[in-house]
């Protein structure tokens, strides 16, 4: 077996599969992690459960953790980031910095799960009124009100009545040149609007969309129980603007399966925000001089044949540092990586004799 | 009192700070500079004495102060004269070294807005032909018009994209005499005034802190390349334009918000050409009536030539109708040089827009039948012919 570690960047979901896989099969691993804790976006930012199976966020996250906290051929490294890296593959030098200074280590490829950052409508989309108006939140700020169990309109204090979803915001959208769909909202819109209805029974609960895209078994698990079970709402359209009436909110738009325009008082909105590279996936490209696509999220080579190998030898990439993707992606697309980063530690050592 | 937990979302949480770093887009700085060093073309640099401005994402913008060549509108020369005259009356209360061309070239941009186009290489020529010509004089070009604007924003960063489009281009200049010139920045004439708002706030003669009023701000300024649009936390938390706001708060106004903000006045290129009963009602029953309900405005102000005429026009017909309307609508041009004292017939000339803007000159305390007289005593000198038309020694 190697003498040098393969490096996992990113302590996200795809990072920690990446680093129990390798571990799995007898490597070892560096997991860096740029937070003091496990866990990626899930836990940094507060989702209350796993779209589409409802587990609780943090106690999954918490389980992977576990599994290659007391692992030994894992050493992890949190409060840490690499900031250089050089040499090739079968031995990269990279050097990793913390609170307690800088160190080099050798390893012999890395894999970098550095994960996404979600859409700003604060940059773009501004008609919505995310930094206007209290009452309109992401996806993301609905998943801490549903992890503290309670779904309160900010601006009073008291349960909605009205809230809807609006699709789509940062994705789709050719126009601020996030052309790709993020996948995950719509999934994660039915499976909010779900907990909405059962935390707040009197609230009508509306979603709308320009297309719903419930990918493999969401849609028997999530969309039509929100439907039929819990009596949401999908409307067809596109909401254009959000402003205050009155003490609600008022969504204008238009319903394309009625051809009109549509003007629908809510007391919350809910922005369904997509994905972008983040700023973790971006600097680990420029450090170990991998390719971005157009989307400055990482390219891999050969499309949907290899979903994790960069255009550096020995580098891989898995989990939504390559483009949106869901848990169930990060999962696949770490054991994917993991695989590939012993084989070319081994090939790397075969050749070296 | 509102549970803490419905509190997650601090005001410190919600506040939205544009980063550059940030910016889903190459900084246009950066291309055209890049260009000019492979010696595509020349940059005519922003003159000093420079304002420096946040764009939307948060992108200097250097907007100059003087030395500036105006790139003046057809409709606002046509239809509503005052609104260039009000620019340069500006300019010259303010000591501004200035350039009022007379070889201009029409944009030809509402032909493109309006789907009747010719081609992309003789709509690039005409624009390159005018920064030519504006660098020739060695003033840096301001545009009046939030069409001329946009479109020449469109026209940049097509030239940045497309190298056979430059060399088109180049071509057609070439035989013109012409150098082949991008400004540093394309700079709309309502940012030289929301640069310049202190400098104004200064010299303001008329109180009008007892005054309200509402904003239009024109689509091709703000939406059309919206990240060149001028942007500042101070102003709706750098949500929206801070263009017109900010200058009419430096004037002490009570600027108030309304519903149909984002919207469109009505104009719509095709629409005042082909269904322009279309523009009438929309301006009317979704921007007009809506701020009268909504805010209560003694004004509106509006920085756009199509903007400006449909908003004061359409009131006309509707008031056969019992609308809501009666609301003077003005550029931010003409509502500052009020401000410093301008004849409002003489240099606003308020008698080519519809709306009647008596009562806010009173609200305002001018004269307004005092100002008529002088405006008619100068009108009968010319009817004399004394003079063929009025000068700057008349408006004074």
């Amino acid at each position: 077996m190697s003498a040098l570690p393969i490096l996992v960047i990113g302590g996200g979901s795809a990072g920690m599969e990446a680093a129990r896989g390798i571990a799995d099969i007898g490597y070892k691993v560096v997991l860096v992690e740029k937070h003091s804790s496990l866990g990626g976006m899930p836990v940094q930012a507060n989702y209350a459960a796993l779209t589409p199976n409802f587990q609780d966020a943090g106690e999954a996250m918490a389980g992977m953790a576990a599994r290659i906290a007391d692992n030994e051929f894992v050493d992890v490294r949190t409060d840490s980031m690499v900031i250089n890296a050089t040499g090739s593959v079968g031995n990269f030098e990279v050097t990793v910095k913390n609170g307690a200074g800088e160190e080099k280590l050798s390893v012999g490829a890395a894999i970098i799960a550095t994960g996404f950052q979600h859409f700003d409508p604060g940059r773009e989309t501004q008609q919505y009124g995310y930094y206007e108006y209290d009452d309109v939140l992401t996806l993301v700020d609905l998943e801490k009100m549903l992890k503290a169990g309670e779904v309160l309109t900010p601006s009073t204090g008291e349960p909605p009545k009205r809230l809807c979803f609006i699709q789509c915001v940062g994705s789709r959208d050719r126009q601020i040149g996030n052309e790709y769909c993020s996948k995950v909202c719509c999934g994660v819109a039915a499976k909010e609007s779900i907990e909405v209805r059962k935390l707040v029974p009197d609230c009508k609960v509306f979603i709308f969309y320009i297309d719903m895209r419930m990918y493999g078994y969401w849609e028997s698990e999530i969309y039509w129980p929100s439907q039929e079970k819990y009596n949401v709402n999908y409307v067809k359209g596109i909401a254009t603007q959000v402003i205050r009436k009155g003490s609600r909110l008022l969504v204008r738009g238009e319903d394309t399966t009625m051809g009109r325009p549509m003007e629908v008082e809510m007391d919350m909105v809910i922005l369904s925000v997509g994905m972008e590279p983040s700023e973790g996936t971006k600097d680990m490209a420029a450090t170990f001089g991998i390719k971005l696509n157009k989307y400055k999220f990482i390219e891999t080579t050969e499309g949907c044949l290899n979903t994790v190998t960069t255009s550096v030898d020995g580098v891989f990439a898995c989990g939504a540092s390559t483009g949106p993707a869901d848990i169930e992606d990060s999962i696949s697309s770490a054991s994917a990586a993991a695989m590939k980063a012993i084989a070319a530690v081994r090939k790397a050592e075969m050749a070296a004799g | 009192m509102i549970p803490h937990s419905a509190l997650f979302n601090k005001p410190e949480d919600r506040e939205f700070v544009a980063d550059p770093a940030k910016a889903p887009t190459v900084d246009y700085h950066d291309a055209i500079f890049e260009l000019e060093k492979e010696g595509e073309w020349e940059v005519q640099r922003v003159p000093e004495p420079w304002v420096e401005e946040k764009n939307k994402f948060g992108r200097v913008k250097k907007i100059p102060v003087e030395k500036t060549w105006h790139h003046k509108s057809c409709g606002q020369c046509g239809h509503i004269p005052g609104y260039s005259t009000s620019v340069f009356w500006l300019n010259r209360k303010l000591g501004f070294d200035y350039n009022d061309p007379t070889d201009q070239t029409s944009c030809t941009a509402w032909n493109y807005y309006a789907s009747a186009t010719s081609n992309a290489a003789a709509q690039a020529a005409v624009a390159m032909r005018n920064f030519s010509a504006a660098a020739e004089t060695g003033y840096f070009p301001i545009i009046h018009c939030a069409t001329s604007f946009g479109h020449y924003k469109e026209t940049r960063a097509q030239l940045i994209h497309h190298p056979e489009l430059r060399r088109q281009v180049r071509d057609i200049l070439a035989k013109l005499g012409k150098k082949f010139v991008m400004p540093e920045e394309i700079v709309h004439y309502s940012e030289w005034v929301y640069a310049i708002r202190d400098r104004i706030s200064e010299h303001q003669v008329i109180d009008m802190s007892h005054l309200v009023a509402t904003v239009h701000p024109a689509c091709h300024y703000h939406k059309l390349i919206g990240e060149d649009a001028v942007y500042s936390d101070e102003i709706y938390g750098a949500q929206r334009s801070a263009i017109i706001t900010g200058m009419l708060q430096a004037l002490g106004i009570d600027v108030r918000d309304y519903s149909t903000w984002h919207d469109c006045c009505g104009f719509g290129f095709r629409h005042i050409l082909v269904s322009r009963d279309f523009s009438r009602s929309f301006a009317v029953q979704r921007k007009i009536e809506v701020m009268k309900e909504e805010a209560d405005p003694d004004v509106l102000i509006t920085h756009d030539t199509g903007c400006l005429t449909t908003l004061d026009q359409s009131q006309f017909a509707a008031r056969a109708h019992d609308k809501n309307v009666g609301l003077p609508v003005m550029s931010d041009s003409q509502f500052a040089a009020l401000a410093l004292g301008a004849h409002p017939y003489k240099v606003l000339q308020l008698h080519w827009h519809s709306t009647d803007s008596k009562p806010l000159l009173e609200k305002l305390g001018i004269d307004h039948e005092k100002a008529w007289s002088e405006f008619e005593s100068a009108v009968e000198r010319l009817k004399k012919g004394e003079k063929q038309f009025l000068t700057w020694e008349d408006c004074e």
